[in-house]
């Protein structure tokens, strides 16, 4: 997948640099440490410091990630995250609770949430790049509000109008938002990768769901459903075993489905969206191999439930380290040249520091 | 003296420094800088494992240290100390301890603290909730689960009459609604909606047969409604699954799902004692035995032999229940 659409690769072959790979250093045990004790102060205070302890396991992810040298920083403050995981809590317990007590609440309910979302995802990505850092310098984000509801609103309601028919397009759409609007410094980024090359690989999962249903129904899965819709249909008592074995093997194609296409998912899209991504003149490889993730997801999925989860840690590490080793920067000249935004044009844009809105509602 | 990369904050820039200590003032040397601060103005990152630490000055700019050994020596000398919960993360003993001691702040909250806030919530929560909730659930069950009852039009009216007649023991009649229904698939079984609407499925009354019987399974369904136990269980999965998210939630929200479900299905004990001790005070106050209920319950035993989907699946050891019961009717005596 090393794709890096070569249409217009700049002639100054002189001031092509060597790709310098990301590396993460962070270890499972010692990662263990913060996590464990993040977990505890967070029982301790009835999930209050759930807001610090994100603080501190984003930071010791940055911190452990290294470009060329020098490391990333995060500097979100734990205030912002624990406001907008309030937000989050609210908006997930209305939808909720207005999904199960249908009522002409619920439409009401919905469509405000609709509303409000697209400006409040907006705010997490500035949120999120705004306190993101390498070597002093920090990323922005600069995506319109009109940008958000045009890639959450329109292109959302038309993939579902369409049946999923334009998910790919939309999936095109939200990275160019994100991509387009991103900047390092006074960097700009930019996206590449056309829906073309979205709808291959969704291509491809779908062949890959099918297929996989149909080995599954010749290995008994459906032979069992019919079994037990016949009995209910009949109306007699349905034995209950039956039943357990029923939902065990649906409930297992589903975890196997998860653990063998999701992994080949993840990795050819986010291959697809970083090796078309730049960062001014500098490109990116992502070149992740999708038999290594299959192998690090379901490795890690076993050891977690062998452990009741003290594996976590450990899994999480590995994760982190697979995916930002497998991306690489091909410098266009000297990565020593970005300029951090001046810190006037970022006020009279009205945003970051000055605005009230920025959280992070990502849990 | 400690070896550094010093950002002005302005570009990408690396510039290599030396940091030292000088009395009071933190001393920058090395590629056109050469900085004199009061250590007091610096701020030192925490340590987060192995990662580079940042000395951040008050302007914006910062020194990335990559040798934290020599770090640590420099800093020694100087009134910087390392947080408290940076010292907690780093000490082997503390990380034991907070292992332990998270199993079991876990195990007691899953114990005691969640029933007692599922209950204080319950009995908090306006009672518009359970109804929306109740119809919703009826509305899905009738026609689908539910058939109308067979049971005869006066056989229903009098154990409707029998069961307004009844006094609950905080004083009052129930105020309850009582459906009959039909059901091949739950057999012989009663439950009660969150908003205390109780509904008696055929199989029930003939094979009880005995109509006093049946107002002892209703007296114990009133115990349900009394706690708004169908309201506590709806809170008590949403916290289970909240937290499982939280915990898991790093890795793989599939994963979080399934042992909710498992945690769900086994949580009923102890509101099904409750409810027994409450029928049973319910029986006495009307001048009926609490044996009732262990003859109702045995009936129940016997005929669901062989198929534990019946009224007795989420009522775990029914011997036990039926000995206490009796235990209650011979106190009583």
């Amino acid at each position: 997948m090393e794709n890096i659409s070569g249409s217009e690769m700049p002639s100054r072959a002189a001031s092509a640099r060597a790709p310098e790979q990301l590396s993460f250093s962070g270890r499972g045990a010692e990662y263990f440490g913060i996590w464990i004790v993040n977990l505890l102060l967070t029982i301790v205070t009835l999930g209050i410091y759930s807001a610090w302890a994100k603080v501190r396991r984003l930071k010791y992810f940055y911190r452990h990630t290294e470009l060329a040298g020098s490391s990333f920083d995060f500097h979100g403050s734990p205030t912002r995250i624990l406001i907008g995981r309030v937000i989050a809590l609210v908006m997930l317990l209305a939808y909720n609770y207005s999904v199960r007590l249908q009522s002409r609440m619920t439409l009401v309910v919905l469509l405000a949430l609709a509303l409000v979302m697209p400006w409040l995802l907006r705010n997490s990505f500035r949120f999120r790049l705004y306190n993101t850092s390498w070597r002093g310098t920090r990323f922005h984000f600069r995506g319109s509000v009109g940008g958000s509801y045009r890639v959450f609103l329109l292109n959302g309601f038309l993939t579902l109008i369409t049946l999923y028919v334009m998910a790919p397009f939309t999936h095109q759409r939200l990275k160019a938002y994100q991509h387009d609007n991103s900047w390092f410094g006074r960097t700009q980024c930019s996206f590449h990768a056309r829906a073309g090359q979205f709808y291959l690989i969704y291509l491809l999962l779908l062949a890959a769901l099918v297929g996989f249903f149909f080995v599954m129904s010749a290995a008994g899965v459906g032979h069992v459903l019919v079994l037990f819709a016949q009995m209910q249909k009949q109306g007699g008592h349905v034995d209950p075993n039956l039943v357990f074995r029923t939902l065990f093997i649906v409930y297992g194609v589903l975890i196997l489905m998860s653990l063998l296409i999701g992994p080949v998912f993840h990795a050819l899209v986010t291959n697809l969206i970083w090796s078309n991504t730049r960062v001014g003149e500098h490109r990116i490889a992502c070149n992740m191999s999708p038999l290594a993730m299959i192998w690090i997801t379901v490795s890690n999925f076993v050891l977690v439930v062998l452990t009741l989860g003290l594996f976590i840690p450990w899994a999480a590490v590995r994760l982190a380290k697979f995916q930002l080793e497998s991306v690489r920067i091909i410098p266009a000249s000297d990565l020593q040249e970005f300029e951090a935004a001046e810190p006037e044009a970022i006020g009279a844009v009205g945003e970051e520091a000055a605005t009230v809105f920025d959280f992070d509602i990502s849990l | 003296m400690v070896c550094a990369h010093y950002f002005d904050g302005r570009s990408t820039r690396v510039r290599e420094v030396n940091l030292s200590i000088a009395g009071a003032d933190l001393v920058i040397a090395g590629e056109g800088i050469d900085l004199r601060v009061p250590f007091a103005d610096v701020a030192v990152d925490e340590r987060l494992g192995r990662a580079p630490r940042r000395l951040r000055l008050k302007d914006g700019t910062f020194c990335e240290v990559r040798d934290l050994d020599a770090l640590d020596a420099m800093l020694s000398s100087t009134a910087h100390r390392d947080g408290r919960v940076d010292r907690m993360q780093r000490h082997l003993q503390f990380v034991i301890f907070a292992c332990v001691a998270c199993v079991a702040l876990a195990a007691a909250a899953y114990k005691w603290g969640l029933p007692w806030a599922a209950a204080l919530a319950a009995h908090r929560l306006p009672p518009a909730i359970d109804k929306t909730l109740s119809q919703q659930t009826l509305k899905l069950l009738d026609g689908a689960i539910l058939l109308p009852s067979k049971v005869a039009a006066d056989r229903q009216r009098t154990l409707s009459a029998e069961f307004r007649a009844l006094r609950l023991p905080e004083g009052g009649i129930p105020d309850s609604d009582l459906l009959f229904r039909r059901s091949p698939r739950f057999g012989a079984n009663a439950f009660t909606l969150p908003d205390g609407t109780i509904i008696l499925l055929d199989d029930l009354i003939t094979t009880l047969g005995d109509d006093r019987q049946c107002l002892a399974v209703l007296a114990h369904e009133l115990g349900h409604v009394h706690g708004r136990d169908g309201l506590q269980m709806l809170l008590r999965s949403s916290a289970v699954g909240a937290f499982l998210t939280f915990y898991i939630g790093d890795i793989s929200a599939l994963l979080a799902a399934a042992p909710a479900a498992v945690l769900e299905a086994k949580y009923s004990q102890d509101l099904e004692q409750q409810a027994d001790d409450y029928g049973a005070a319910l029986l006495l106050h009307n001048g009926m035995s609490p044996a009732l209920l262990a003859e109702a319950l045995n009936k129940l035993a016997v005929s669901h032999s062989g198929s534990p989907s019946g009224y007795l699946s989420s009522h775990p050891s029914t011997d036990e229940r039926m000995r206490h019961l009796r235990w209650l009717a011979a106190a009583a005596k």
